[in-house]
């Protein structure tokens, strides 16, 4: 069987959709829906019909779909045993909370029979969907990085750009805060595709002064942060919020950033939209071109023999793409490829990170 | 004394790895997302006792004894 997508704004369409490809019960069902849809009635549609699959979702900043961006719309797919023989998901209501963390991870162990820590990453893979106003998701990311080796990509939910209530679901119940985690076994293995569209400059900050619970720097080379990240790109003060889309900062792993996206000017501190660790050596970045360079990311990945990707792109990236009328364009890179995503208040692979699609790839024959 | 960190970070590296080149480089990746960055240290780099005492403390999280 094959996997199977939906996009529609009325959910038994979304049903409808997903059951002309797919098993009559996959083994997981995805849905990311519009925060200005019913995400209660979307849930539930979906859960009714799949009642022995593990249905997990959340709210997005925008959706997409093969071939095209959306907005105000649920995308959904659902995956066959044939892609995913094993899966085991469970919610978390406080993310940051690395006990909590942990209990669910034994959750997990339970249903998989097995040690969350023994899993073989090149087969197994996590997906975590986490509320995307929570800022709590380097505390999640890292604990669950030190819980087990497989790897977890994922997104932070949205809510259409309103940032007052972002929805996670498991199982038909939504929660307005928390997190949701699976593990998945992909019996024909998986690749990942982490891409942002940015050069490095060569300049360097190190963040000498920082408050890691509210994301922000307080200095950067012992000097006041906006300061000194004004100076670094030759500009005043006054003149930097301008330039933060186009040069956010990258801790750098190798020639891979990690991109940290700067949101605003605190008095003369900066409040990004991930935390920095002090002492955090960050290069300054310089944006280039989204869709050639995810363009270059997915062919790099064959993803022509794909059999269905998962998307977690940065609303900043949508918002970028939106104002370049490029929206389209983007969403043709995956017409051919069985594909859902959505745009999110965040990215996770490893970590937590910004600026930034995650993508989740099922091989194809 | 010089070079303690690095031998310290790899021997988190090799023990949570196994051998396993995946988890190995994985862990590599955890490693800086933590906050240190394991290409910055080589055999000569200085026994700062801060970065040690942090790396001590990594080590524990990840649940390798070193």
């Amino acid at each position: 069987m094959n996997i199977s997508i939906a996009c529609s704004n009325d959910p038994a369409q979304c049903v409808a959709q997903l059951k002309r490809g797919s098993a009559a019960v996959p083994k997981l069902v995805l849905f990311f829906a519009s925060s200005k849809l019913d995400i209660g009635s979307a849930e539930r549609v979906l859960h009714e019909s799949y009642p022995q699959s593990e249905l997990i979702g959340c709210s997005t900043a925008g959706e997409i779909s093969s071939g095209s961006m959306t907005e105000g719309m649920i995308v959904a797919m659902a995956i066959p045993e044939d892609y995913i023989d094993q899966a085991a998901a469970t919610y978390i209501e406080n993310p940051g909370d690395p006990a909590e963390v942990a209990k669910a991870t034994a959750a997990i162990e339970a249903v998989l029979s097995q040690p969350i820590l023994g899993l073989d990453p090149s087969s197994y893979v996590g997906i975590v969907i986490v509320d995307g106003l929570s800022g709590a998701e380097e505390r999640l990311m890292e604990k669950l990085g030190d819980l087990t080796d497989v790897p977890f990509i994922g997104g932070s939910a949205g809510d259409d750009l309103a940032f007052r209530k972002t929805w996670v679901s498991l199982r038909g119940i939504s929660h307005d805060h928390g997190a949701v985690i699976a593990v998945l076994h992909a019996p024909k293995g998986y690749q990942i595709v982490k891409t942002q569209s940015f050069r490095t400059t060569g300049k360097r900050l190190i963040a000498t002064a920082v408050n890691e619970a509210t994301r922000t720097v307080v200095e950067f080379d012992r000097q006041p942060a906006a300061d000194a990240y004004a100076a670094a790109l030759g500009v005043s003060v006054s003149e930097l919020p301008a330039l933060f889309m186009r040069h956010p900062l990258g801790l750098m792993m190798g020639l891979e950033p990690f991109v940290r996206s700067p949101q605003r000017i605190s008095g003369t501190s900066v409040i990004f939209y991930c935390n920095m660790r002090e002492g955090a050596e960050l290069e300054v970045l310089d944006s280039t071109d989204i869709v050639a360079d995810t363009e270059a990311a997915l062919a790099a990945q064959s993803p022509t023999t794909a059999a269905g990707l998962i998307n977690f792109h940065c609303i900043l990236r949508t918002l970028e793409l939106r104002a370049e009328n490029r929206c389209q364009e983007y969403g043709q890179l995956f017409a051919g490829v069985p594909t859902v995503g959505f745009s999110t208040y965040g990215e996770e692979y490893m970590g937590h990170m910004n600026q930034t699609s995650t993508m989740l790839l099922f091989p194809g024959a | 004394m010089a070079g303690q960190i690095k031998r310290m970070l790899d021997q988190i590296v090799e023990k949570r790895a196994k051998g396993n080149t995946l988890i190995a480089n994985l862990t590599t990746t955890k490693l800086m997302l933590k906050g240190i960055n394991p290409e910055k240290y080589n055999a000569s780099s200085p026994d700062d006792p801060a970065v040690i005492s942090r790396v001590r403390t990594v080590a524990k999280e990840l649940g390798v004894s070193i």
